[in-house]
């Protein structure tokens, strides 16, 4: 019916926001004080001399107008050049490849979890409600939900690394090199990261699933003589599920923020690293680069949802 | 000739924050092959209730049925497993609800809901499930059905939504059907169309009706017998007649006055009844209703009255004659 | 009656609630505190705002002193969470960190809800242009994930808690925006607004005296659960280093410092965090029971009919 004008119509919408989302971004970090010239040459050249400060704005670009600036800037991005960083030097797109990896393997992962633990604990919270199980598993999530990730992570560390000696407190390993050792190293962080999705979900299905089984529709279906199991997987699934995919879309976006902190603290060379640095040493094209792909991410996951809502519901397709 | 379905003494509670309320306190009625019963009182008397309690659709927590039986075909409902009420549901016994906006599944497609009893009764297959909406499309007067079948109900209007209630009910072929308020909840013009649809339905079949309103004139036209509620009990129970005619019981005479009638000179007065409906965790002592009514005496206060005959057919729980 | 169609809001942008007029204060609060979670929750956040202000007080010694003889050790009667690196008392710095906390999530937490909810009310009322550009700068902010959008803020704003403050603020109006706006738009088809409309009443009056009343019960929700997302953010930024600077106590950068000494004061790492914990799920279990009191959905809770 609807749905592919739909899908064309949040996807124009979408590169509408990237746009906006652009100039957002290079406003922000023309906005970070410190002349960055100035502060990553620091180390090498006598800062009084004007006349190199002027060579290195030039060789940058920071000498031209600045809705100029945001005119090459962004199509060097789309070309592909995105900049080198002020602090090693190296091109930011190589980093970015580099470090895209190791952080989507413990976004997997962190998922993985998540699904596992709240999936099951949600449904079950909500389908045996007031009971002891619900009551444990929405204490279990309302936790879940409050434990700061960093804290989570130093009680894991304390644990496993300093009293039993089992996981190592920090340090990455590549799959490639190592499968065992790699999959040691991530144990932790994916697994804290995946807590507070996994608590979200939790909590997020079970209030949906019981806003479902309260609706009118339900009763009609069990006026006719439906099974309660018929009831639950024929009726209430599919009106269950939009909220469960928007959060589920939700959690992915905050993946990002989790992976700055959790990758520092496990010192896991991922993307999260590399931005939380580059805030630190106002390195703006990696400050740009990392707000930029982590934008996109957040667009990417809201246009997946939407269609996945099309799908699921058809009054979608007809509002909006 | 015996009563397709015979209520005796059902009772049914409730336990709220605030306490045990008695929603319906032992009421007792029977319904015959092909008739149409009114269920008539204001909201919160019990009907609606009553009605779920039928066929084992109170949810309980925090609500049960406690007490009574209903007997149909044979069987009391309320000593069969969830599975054996289950197989009478939307089988033997159909029910459609007040608000239509809200009862259909909102992603599910029209036809499919409307074949699902087939399906779950009949041993349907989807196609042939799909087939019988068609059929029972055109019953409820709805044309192109071919195409409405693959429709969701987001794009019909409330009239329309009932009918395909409505059609839901009789895909079974149904021996009773529960009206729950089916026309509240819309225009005046369409409870008309819908009403005479419904009356027109069961006749052809030969399907008993039990229509619960609050709205007298719908039972006036469509009724043969009526039982008044009032807090959870009946105080009248009459042929529609009878009961229009002749009310026996305050509170129906009350319900009476506050309504206009056609064949009244327009002068007359609407006299609304005094006083609220009655808190059901705090119910009046004696006869519930004897706080707001005008021929109440003494006796009314303490003793509870049940219900009596007054003229054939007809019956009333009120100590007073309200002739007099 | 006529028929009558629900909006078509996603539930995303609209919690369901009852309006406050129809539970009724007195109502909302005594459902509130019969829910044990809720209770145990308000208990612990009056406990945590005493403690902010009472600090002084209670903290044995001041904060910033140190004794540099009694550098890292454990718990004991002069010190009864130990100390820290530079000998200070481990307890009396962290009563101090609750002031830190609990302003920053206080203003924070208000300054977003006032922004969004000004921003939300005319988008939801006005309509039309103003409804579009307020609605897409909000789609634009809320693309980024919280912490980095605030660390980027902070970074750029510099150090101190009132940046932090203005951090959060800034990524937090949006979602404020939208819920209220999605109450807005539910609340206006009331028939007491066109009402008011036709009385003449000015449009001004209309949405605050009229429509923003009673658009506010899922945002008192809101408000609770923000606060303690407030409190995690800056716990989260001081932390990584940035928001309130040493020497003044902040749960996060106790917590950092108590990190390097992980193994050997485990205290030092546990006390600041469990304190953090505590204030986001006091906030969050009163976020819950709000929402519950005000859910009018809730049939039937708990006991079943023998």
């Amino acid at each position: 019916m609807g749905m592919k004008q739909y899908i064309i119509r949040r996807l124009i919408y979408s590169f509408f926001i990237l746009a906006a989302v652009s100039v957002l971004v290079f406003a922000m970090v023309r906005l970070l004080p410190g002349d960055p010239i100035r502060a990553a040459m620091q180390q090498n050249v006598d800062l009084t001399d004007d006349k190199i400060v002027q060579e290195v704005r030039a060789r940058y670009g920071l000498d031209k107008p600045i809705h100029v600036q945001y005119v090459i800037w962004l199509t060097d991005f789309f070309q592909g050049d995105w900049g080198i960083s002020l602090s090693s030097g190296e091109p930011v797109l190589h980093m970015f490849l580099r470090r895209l990896p190791v952080t989507l393997e413990l976004f997997v992962g962190a998922t993985l979890w998540a699904w596992i633990i709240g999936i099951p604990m949600g449904v079950l919270s909500a389908l045996r409600r007031n009971s002891w199980l619900d009551a444990s598993f929405t204490t279990v999530s309302v936790l879940g939900v409050s434990i700061p990730s960093f804290w989570e992570a130093i009680l894991f560390i304390y644990l496993f690394a300093v009293i039993l000696k089992i996981l190592p407190p920090s340090g990455y390993v590549a799959f490639f090199d190592n499968p065992v050792q790699n999959l040691q190293s991530v144990l932790m962080p994916t697994f804290v990261m995946g807590t507070h999705a996994a608590g979200s979900f939790a909590r997020y299905i079970r209030s949906s699933i019981l806003e479902v089984l309260n609706q009118d529709y339900i009763r009609t279906a069990r006026a006719k003589g439906l099974r309660e199991k018929a009831v639950l997987i024929k009726h209430a699934a599919k009106p269950a599920m939009t909220p469960i995919v928007t959060i589920v879309g939700m959690s992915w976006a905050h993946l990002l923020s989790g992976s700055f902190i959790i990758e520092f603290m496990f010192a896991i060379p991922g993307l999260g690293r590399m931005g939380l640095d580059a805030v630190f040493a106002r390195d703006f094209p990696v400050i740009q680069a990392t707000l930029i792909v982590g934008a996109l991410n957040v667009l990417l996951m809201n246009l997946a949802v939407d269609i996945a809502y099309g799908f699921l519901d058809p009054r979608i397709r007809i509002t909006k | 000739m015996t009563p397709l379905l015979e209520v005796k003494n059902l009772k049914t509670q409730f336990l709220t924050d605030d306490g045990l309320v008695t929603a319906v306190d032992g009421i007792s009625y029977n319904l015959f092959e092909g008739e149409t019963l009114g269920l008539v009182g204001e909201s919160g008397c019990g009907k609606s209730v009553s009605a779920l309690s039928l066929i084992n659709l109170i949810p309980n927590p925090p609500g049960k049925v406690v007490g009574g039986e209903v007997f149909f075909e044979g069987r009391d409902l309320l000593k069969l497993t969830d599975n054996e009420v289950r197989a009478v549901r939307g089988d033997k016994i159909a029910m459609i609800f007040q608000e239509p906006m809200t009862s259909l599944n909102p992603v599910l497609t029209i036809g499919y809901q409307i074949g699902e009893p087939l399906e779950v009764h009949r041993g349907a297959t989807r196609e042939e499930a799909l087939r019988e909406s068609v059929n029972l499309l055109a019953k409820v007067q709805i044309s192109e059905g071919q195409t409405r079948v693959k429709s969701y109900p987001h794009l019909f209007s409330g009239g329309m939504r009932q009918r395909v209630m409505i059609a839901m009910g009789l895909a079974c072929n149904p021996r009773m059907i529960i009206a729950d308020e089916p026309t509240t909840a819309l225009d005046v013009t369409i409870q008309a169309q819908l009403l005479e649809l419904m009356k027109g339905l069961t006749r052809e079949f030969g399907t008993s009706l039990i229509i619960i309103t609050h709205n007298l004139g719908v039972v006036a036209r469509y009724a043969d017998r009526v039982n008044v509620m009032y807090a959870g009990r009946i105080v009248e129970k009459g042929p529609a007649r009878d009961i229009y005619a002749d009310p026996r019981h305050p509170y129906t005479i009350g319900l009476m006055a506050s309504v206009p009638r056609l064949d009244q000179d327009t002068k007359v007065k609407l006299i609304p009844i005094d006083g609220q409906p009655p808190d059901l965790l705090h119910i009046p002592s004696g006869c519930s209703f004897h706080p707001r009514c005008k021929y109440a005496v003494e006796r009314c206060r303490f003793d509870r009255p049940e219900l009596t005959v007054v003229s054939e057919n007809h019956e009333a729980a009120c100590w007073v004659d309200v002739r007099k | 009656m006529s028929e009558s169609e629900k909006p078509a809001l996603a539930t995303t942008e609209s919690l369901e609630t009852r309006r406050i007029s129809q539970v009724g204060m007195k109502a909302l609060v005594r459902t509130l505190l019969k829910h044990k979670l809720s209770r145990l929750g308000l208990t612990c956040i009056c406990l945590l705002i005493l403690m902010a202000i009472f600090a002084p007080v209670l903290a044995p010694y001041h904060p910033n002193d140190q004794d540099l003889y009694n550098v890292l050790k454990g718990p004991s009667k002069e010190h009864w969470l130990g100390t820290d690196n530079v000998g200070r008392d481990l307890l009396s710095r962290i009563l101090y960190g609750a002031r830190v906390s609990m302003t920053v999530a206080t203003f924070a937490t208000l300054g977003a809800i006032m922004i969004g909810a000004f921003f939300g009310l005319l988008a939801g009322f006005k309509g039309g242009v103003i409804d579009s550009i307020i609605m897409r700068t909000t789609d634009t902010f809320m693309v980024f994930p919280g912490l980095i959008f605030i660390l980027m803020m902070a970074a750029a704003l510099g150090p101190g808690m009132k940046n932090v403050v203005i951090a959060i603020i800034l990524f937090g109006w949006t979602g404020a925006a939208r819920i209220i706006r999605g109450q807005v738009l539910a609340v206006r088809e009331e028939p007491y607004v066109e009402a008011a409309k036709a009385s003449g009443a000015s449009e001004w009056r209309i949405m605050f005296k009229y429509v923003l009343p009673n658009s506010i019960a899922p945002m008192i929700v809101v408000t609770a659960l923000a606060m303690g997302a407030a409190v995690g953010m800056e716990a989260g930024a001081a932390f990584l280093g940035i928001g309130v600077q040493p020497p003044t106590p902040s749960w996060g950068r106790e917590l950092r410092t108590g990190y390097s000494y992980l193994e050997r004061v485990p205290l030092f790492s546990i006390a600041p965090g469990a304190l953090i914990t505590l204030a986001i799920l006091s906030f969050t279990l009163v976020g819950d029971g709000l929402r519950d009191a005000l859910d009018p959905r809730i049939r039937g809770e708990g006991k079943k009919i023998k």
